[in-house]
């Protein structure tokens, strides 16, 4: 596989999980690479490198908007949160990632692996 | 523990971000390394190790700042409409009317058919044609992550350019001319010689990429 398709599978799949993450609530940056590190059991790791160009560019593309609020300790976090723009892209997206894995498992039986 | 906005400010660089942002990148970002730092100390790690580890999150402070600034900057070349509606769009009505024009030029005769008084044009080779152009325009979009409506209208748009010529024509020409009913059914047959037809053989072409895809880049 090229390097250039891993990415884009990379940077879909980022977009999945933030756009899922932030659905349920509000997150900073921080918060959002902690809470994917840990509910996928370290499968999916986001570094502060990988994590911020994408929040931005979701950003620019209207799907996200940040916010400066003070956290549950008293410092300033910049949260995220969904758009409705961002909420429109979350269906279609999660379909694609269904498909996708559905022909994965088909060709592949990566669910039986 | 470190000054980490000061840290985050001497990676950084003068380099390419933003002005109007910097200061707000380098917030987020040392607030992040920070917490980053707090973690690993809560885990038990060591200042000088936590430092480390807080540090490892980027491995090249040059190619984050490239990010960041391609990814904050205002100047989009190219937004998600232009690349899935306005590109696929041009390119179908591009090819479409190329196509028309050069059977034009060469001198190909239409095929003339009479409805009593009235008489319908078909360039077969042109209405041929017209389903590749419609696949391309939604195949273009599909490409782009454009949504159904989008590779729907970047198909269409040769016959929705038409449609929209007829109907901005058809008010002069009754202000002009009088009305009459034979006039209004002039409008209908060329609404349906160069909407209705043109556009199901468009339609034919993109049918194939207006269901909604798998991930199209894996």
């Amino acid at each position: 596989m090229s390097k250039r398709i891993r990415s884009k599978i990379a940077r879909g799949s980022g977009e999945l999980a933030i756009l899922a993450l932030l659905a349920e609530q509000p997150l900073y940056g921080f918060e959002i690479s902690k809470q994917i590190g840990e509910r996928t059991g370290g499968a999916l790791k986001f570094t502060l490198a990988s994590l911020y160009p994408l929040l931005y560019d979701m950003e620019k593309r209207g799907w996200l908007e940040g916010r400066w609020q003070a956290n549950h300790a008293g410092r300033d976090r910049r949260y995220y949160r969904l758009t409705l723009a961002g909420r429109r892209q979350l269906a279609p997206l999660r379909q694609e990632w269904r498909t996708f894995f559905q022909a994965l498992d088909s060709l592949a039986g990566v669910s039986h692996a | 523990m470190p000054d980490w906005r000061e840290k985050v400010r001497e990676l950084l660089g003068a380099g390419s971000l933003p002005p109007e942002n910097r200061e707000e990148v380098i917030l987020e970002l040392a607030a992040h390394l920070e917490e980053t730092y707090e973690d690993g100390r809560a885990g038990g790690l060591t200042e000088q190790a936590a430092v480390e580890r807080a540090l490892q999150e980027v491995e090249d402070w040059h190619i984050l700042s490239a990010h960041i600034s391609r990814a904050r900057s205002e100047e989009d070349p190219m937004n998600d409409r232009t690349r899935n509606l306005w590109l696929p769009a041009m390119v179908s009505l591009l090819g479409a009317s190329v196509l028309l024009m050069t059977l034009q030029r060469v001198g190909f005769q239409p095929r003339l058919v009479w409805i009593g008084r009235m008489a319908m044009l078909f360039y077969w080779p042109w209405l041929a044609g017209l389903p590749v152009f419609g696949a391309f325009g939604a195949y273009l979009s599909q490409r782009a992550q454009g949504p159904v409506r989008a590779r729907l209208a970047a198909a269409l748009c040769p016959v929705l350019v038409l449609l929209i010529t007829l109907c901005l024509i058809l008010p002069w020409a009754l202000a002009i001319d009088g009305f009459s009913a034979l006039r209004l059914a002039y409008f209908g047959l060329a609404v349906a010689n160069w909407v209705a037809i043109p556009g199901l053989a468009l339609l034919l072409g993109a049918l194939p990429f207006l269901r909604e895809a798998g991930v199209r880049e894996a």
